[in-house]
């Protein structure tokens, strides 16, 4: 499908100064917290230098000039920056992991909050994998490049200018020598660093091929033995497993050359400065202290160099995310309230389709030309076979998509007028497959209601016919269900989705039968709620159920996104068409259902 | 078992209860590759010591003495040269020990591949698949780390503190001692907070995933929440979730805040403890300035790694743990598909004998009793009977999925069970009832299990008869369509048909095929019917069947209840005698009948 391709990652993203600044503004609220974690940072970093600077003078003021009291003060202000260092050190890791951790939170809270507000239609084209990574692994990489990794630049940044800025102040020349190392070092960093995270990702994206690989291998498993196809099929995983090998192994050894290079070229510096030191000591210029400190200095400055390596080729990275999730953010709903509505206490009343036409894609129209009326405190079936278009008449109904043409009104008023709160609270749902939300049955009967009291939540699941069924759990209904209601059979799950919408109280109750078999007594109970919810309000049904068909005031038989028949059972049985085809093959099938006829068949009365 | 090229030995037989052991058998093939990583690494530690040393002759024998000679250039050039060398040495190293790593996990990869499809397919009825994945990926994920990262890495820190020790041993006994007094302290500490941080770190990663599927069930559940106009109340529960997991981070956080300063400070106090003593000494002359400069940097050395240490050992527990877990898969026995005592040439007949077979799965439980008939080459045999009646189980042990656990099941006159099972399977080809495809284009499917090369024209003509042609065609990528997730989602009918035409480009002596149409429309079902009609031309066929008008052509008839055939005959026969067959046959009539009553009530 070719929607999928647009959803195919880009790894690499280009900073913009708009992207810049959006980036900025998540840091803003809080910006009291990155005072503080860059305050601490700072502190960190200079001191790391200044503290290699008394090792030197640990040399030079104390044992070259023979002064045990040198030696003594020294270590004791060695000691106290220690130990302001640490607590600089708890500063910043607290102020910028929990900083990350806000930020996290904060994008994940703006995402989820918009996506309530988008309409179905996003969520029909948008594969959920693609909206969870928004969420999780791009909020992530996105966090940290705003918190850890402006922390490790500025760290790597201070660090190595105060520690020039040391050498400058011991030896002008060579910190010249170092000077030039620099750039060197960093440009090699970077490349390497680039390098090593490409063959990452390729490593990471052949790791996620090869657990699809494992899923079909076992999921296909029977298939897999029955067609005798192991050896093909290791031979095609295999190839899988070498093209891994091959990123994953060269992703390794590139790191495990990154290191011994920066350092061999530092060192070859060091050794310039050593050379070029120790003729400066005969000559007084340079003392043995100040080489040690060059010598600590050139060796660990590999550190900072890598880091800052490090969040660049990761920053690439980040932007991509980034831009991922304001895409998402900027997302505007396809169906929202118009700039003037009307206030509407109420969508009782007659219901009129006026040619209504909808489509996704202008040549694919999925609907055309619906007209018909509801009058108030109707029952209307609709039915077909699948793919014709019905459960897009219901998603109409409820404003979920907008008719691409003509209106649909409620007691006369266009609903496009209306507020889509106003509508949609006023209707009850049940679904053929029903979604409950992780929790107690009473947790989700009382989604129907959010305040309503206990008394009301059994009130409700007794006139859906849920109450006894309910009871026979240990917890009654406290019972957990399970994610998305596993825990429950499906019938129970439709009687649980019956109650919430007897609680919610709807104008307008729309029900899409289960075409899976449930066994009798609930179905009789499912009827029966149905029948309660129906009671005196209009009522839509995707019917499949003959007794609920037969009910109905008016039968739509939708077929291709048209209507094909429209009239009452007897009206449409004696048409002998599409109806009629459509109902003899349900009782049959129905039938041969009830009478359960592989299972010991009783002698048939009738 | 060299029998393929991707894995060189047996990994079943590298198990161990110890599981060190067992994660060094492994390994095997790449142990000379692996020491040689830890060789490296010593030359690598060795050769950076050894630049400190030479640092100190540097400030003693040239600064100090005051000789700038060719002793000067010389000692520069050792230097540099050292550090070559242990730059060198230690890229050797990392890159002996990735390939060692990344070769064995291959490897690994491969043979639990393979493995989990060969094992007996009663293992895979009896598993959960995530449980296997997760074994598959994360945890061999888990090995690669312990061999790449945390054994080496433990390693390193072991080698630097030993190598560095020795050498500060060599320039002063005193001073060594000095220099490790806070080490056990040091890795106290470490092993304690780390255990704090992957406790900490579990509960936030649980927490991640409550969230991950809280978010999940509201994506998934967005029509609900629209249609209680819910949206306020989503926001309100993922929220609580998501300042949980902020909770947790904070916790996490919060210890590692702790752990670094203080390790900072033990490290740090006992680093300037080492250079206050070392200072003395050199200020009493009892050690050289070059001596105390290169005691002061190799100190560092062995000092801060240390604080690492912690971290490791606690991860190699993950490692292990996921060795368990990998080992128990890979000890389980592969079904041979090879091995049998009857050779067969050319394919089987199709004659079918089942002699007084019992099969069940779980003891005294049979789901098979006695079963007794015999089956001519080219005809068809119809399962009836209701769920669980054992129709299934018995069309499971033509291709050995089961083996029956007495009585013989013979084909062409030659026990089953001596057949070797690739053989065997070739011979048949199965049809369910929801087929399984693989998320590989339509074209791939339909040529799945065809061991030879394909032409278009043949899938074609076996989409054709399969009556699917038309609906792959009305695909914009018509064959070459991506089935599944990335792909097309196909009904059921069609995944029916596509497994047909599979079934026919594969040309088995023996079909077993689950006719269950009840899911599908009029049109539909016909198009199928016809389809398979073309397929069970010429070949033994096996039919479980759900409606009494796709068995009446059946050469014989098997009536299952319970496991045991109640009734066998042809439909003539079975319509003579009182049983549950012709009681099915009276309830379809009289479905019949009482439809015709209800149209003709509506028509009053």
């Amino acid at each position: 499908m070719s929607t999928f391709e647009e959803f195919e990652e880009k790894d690499y993203g280009k900073l913009n100064t708009h992207i810049m600044k959006r980036l900025l503004s998540l840091l803003i609220p809080h910006w009291k917290w990155v005072v503080g974690f860059l305050a601490c940072i700072a502190i960190v970093s200079s001191l790391e230098s200044y503290t290699t600077f008394l090792g030197a003078r640990i040399i030079d003021a104390g044992i070259i000039a023979g002064s045990r009291e040198a030696i003594i003060n020294t270590v004791m202000l060695y000691g106290s920056l220690i130990i302001i260092q640490s607590a600089a050190v708890f500063g910043f890791i607290y102020l910028v992991g929990v900083l990350a951790e806000r930020v996290r939170y904060d994008l994940r809270k703006n995402m989820f909050n918009h996506l309530q507000q988008l309409s179905l239609s996003y969520f029909s084209q948008t594969p959920v994998g693609w909206i969870m990574a928004r969420l999780t692994s791009d909020t992530e990489r996105l966090s940290d490049l705003m918190t850890w990794g402006i922390l490790d630049i500025t760290w790597a940044v201070i660090n190595i200018t105060t520690a020039g800025i040391f050498m400058f102040i011991i030896n002008a020349n060579l910190a010249l020598i170092v000077v030039v190392m620099l750039p060197i070092l960093i440009v090699i960093a970077f490349r390497f660093r680039t390098r090593i995270l490409y063959h990452y990702r390729r490593s990471r994206k052949m790791n996620s091929k090869i657990t699809g690989a494992f899923n079909e291998g076992i999921t296909g498993v029977r298939v897999i033995k029955a067609l005798s196809r192991e050896d093909d099929n290791l031979e095609e995983f295999a190839d899988l497993t070498d093209d891994m090998y091959e990123a994953s192994f060269k992703a390794a050894w590139l790191s495990a050359l990154f290191l011994p290079t920066v350092q061999v070229i530092s060192a070859i510096g060091l050794g310039i400065v050593l050379w070029r030191g120790g003729l400066q000591v005969q000559v007084g210029t340079m003392t043995i202290g100040g080489i040690q400190a060059f010598v600590s200095y050139v060796t660990f400055i590999m550190w900072p160099i890598q880091d800052l390596a490090r969040v660049y080729a990761q920053m690439q990275n980040a932007v991509a995310s980034a831009e991922r999730i304001f895409n998402l953010i900027d997302t505007e709903p396809d169906v929202k309230n118009r700039p003037k509505t009307v206030d509407t206490k109420t969508i009782e009343g007659d219901i009129r389709f006026d040619n209504v036409h909808f489509f996704y894609q202008k040549d694919d129209p999925v609907i055309k030309g619906l007209t018909f009326d509801v009058k108030k405190g109707e029952m209307v079936a609709l039915v077909g076979p699948t793919g014709g278009g019905k459960t897009t008449i219901v998603n109409l109904l409820c404003r979920f998509y907008e008719p691409t043409q003509g209106t649909i009104s409620f007691h006369g008023v266009d609903y496009m007028d209306m507020k889509l709160k106003d509508i949609q609270s006023r209707i009850g749902m049940v679904l053929q497959t029903p979604h409950l939300f992780s929790g107690s049955i009473r947790d989700n009967i009382r989604y129907g209601k959010l305040n309503a009291t206990d008394e009301q939540i059994e009130e409700a699941a007794q006139l859906a016919g849920a109450h006894d069924f309910i009871m026979t759990f240990e917890q009654g209904y406290d019972q957990d269900v399970g994610e998305g209601g596993n825990l429950l059979s499906v019938g129970q799950k439709q009687l649980i989705s019956i109650a919430r919408a007897i609680l919610a109280q709807p104008e307008l109750f729309i029900m899409d039968e289960a075409t899976s078999s449930v066994d009798t007594l609930t179905e009789a109970l499912i009827q029966r709620g149905m029948e309660r919810l129906m009671e005196g309000r209009t009522s839509f049904v995707i019917a499949h159920r003959l007794s609920t068909i037969k009910r109905a005031d008016k039968i739509i038989v939708i077929e291709d996104g048209h209507i094909e028949e429209m009239g009452n059972h007897r009206e449409l049985i004696q048409k002998q068409g599409k109806y009629y085809n459509l109902y003899t093959q349900q009782f049959r099938q129905e039938l041969e259902a009830q009478y359960d006829i592989f299972n010991k068949p009783e002698p048939v009365e009738s | 078992m060299s029998e393929n090229n991707y894995y060189d030995i047996n990994l079943s037989k590298t198990v161990s209860e110890n599981r060190l052991l067992g994660l060094w058998r492994m390994m095997k093939g790449y142990h000379w590759l692996y020491i040689g990583a830890t060789i490296a690494l010593a030359v690598a530690t060795i050769s950076r010591t050894g630049i400190y040393l030479v640092l100190r002759t540097f400030i003693d024998d040239i600064v100090i003495a005051g000789n700038f000679g060719r002793d000067l250039v010389i000692i520069i050039l050792m230097f540099i040269g050292l550090a070559l060398f242990q730059g060198a040495s230690s890229f050797a190293s990392g890159w002996m020990a990735s390939k060692t790593a990344e070769s064995a996990t291959r490897r690994l990869r491969n043979f639990l591949f393979d493995h989990l499809q060969r094992l007996p397919y009663a293992y895979h009825a009896e598993a959960k698949t995530g449980d296997l994945i997760a074994r598959a990926t994360s945890d061999i994920d888990a090995i690669n780390r312990f061999y790449s990262d945390q054994a080496i890495g433990i390693g390193r820190i072991l080698l630097m503190f030993i190598v560095n020790f020795v050498a500060i041993l060599q320039l002063n006994t005193r001073l060594a001692l000095i220099s490790v007094v806070a080490i056990p302290v040091i890795i106290g500490v470490s092993l304690f907070f780390f255990r704090l941080v992957s406790k900490a770190y579990e509960a936030y990663q649980e927490q991640e995933a409550t969230l991950s599927s809280r978010l999940q069930e509201s994506i998934t559940g967005i029509r609900v929440v629209k249609a209680f106009a819910r949206q306020g109340y989503e926001s309100y529960k993922f929220d609580q979730e998501n300042w949980q997991k902020f909770r947790l981070g904070k916790r996490l956080l919060s210890i590692h805040s702790l752990f670094w300063p203080i390790s900072d400070i033990i490290c740090g106090a006992q680093m300037l403890a080492a250079f206050f003593f070392g200072a003395l000494m050199a200020l009493d002359g009892e050690i050289t300035i070059g001596t105390y400069m290169a005691f002061a940097s190799l100190v560092i050395w062995i000092i801060w790694p240390m604080r690492g240490l912690g971290r490791l050992i606690v991860q190699t527990s993950t490692g292990m743990v996921s060795y368990n877990r990998v080992a128990e898969l890979i000890k389980q026995d592969r079904e041979p598909l090879t091995e049998g005592e009857y050779q067969a040439e050319g394919a089987v007949k199709g004659e079918i004998v089942f002699n007084h077979v019992y099969f069940e799965y779980e003891e005294n439980n049979p789901v098979l009793k006695d079963i007794n008939f015999i089956c001519n080459p080219g005809d068809v045999i119809a399962l009836l009977g209701s769920t669980g009646s054992g129709k299934t189980t018995l069309v499971n042990l033509l291709p050995r999925f089961y083996d029956p656990i007495s009585g013989v099941v013979t084909l062409d006159g030659v026990d089953i069970t001596q057949y070797p099972r690739k053989y065997l399977r070739s011979q048949i080809g199965i049809v369910e009832q929801e087929p399984f495809l693989f998320s590989r284009s339509i074209r791939e499917n339909i040529t799945y299990g065809v061991h030879r090369k394909v032409s278009d024209d043949e899938v074609v003509q076996a989409a054709k008869f399969a009556a699917v042609h038309d609906v792959i065609q009305a695909f914009p990528k018509g064959y070459n369509t991506l089935v599944g997730e990335r792909g097309v989602t196909l009904s059921g009918g069609q995944k029916q048909r596509v497994a047909i035409a599979r079934a026919l480009l594969k040309n088995p002596r023996i079909l077993i095929l689950d006719d269950s149409t009840s899911s599908v429309d009029t049109e539909t079902e016909t198009q199928i019917r016809s389809a398979l009609e073309h397929l069970m031309q010429n070949r033994t066929t096996f039919i479980i069947a759900h409606r009494i008008q796709s068995v009446m052509d059946a050469n014989l008839i098997l009536v299952f209840d319970e496991g045991e055939i109640v009734q066998k005959g042809t439909h003539q026969e079975l319509m003579q005698e009182s049983g549950m067959y012709r009681d099915i046959f009276d309830i379809q009539t009289r479905i019949e009948i009482e439809l015709e009553k209800e149209i003709s009530s509506v028509n009053v």
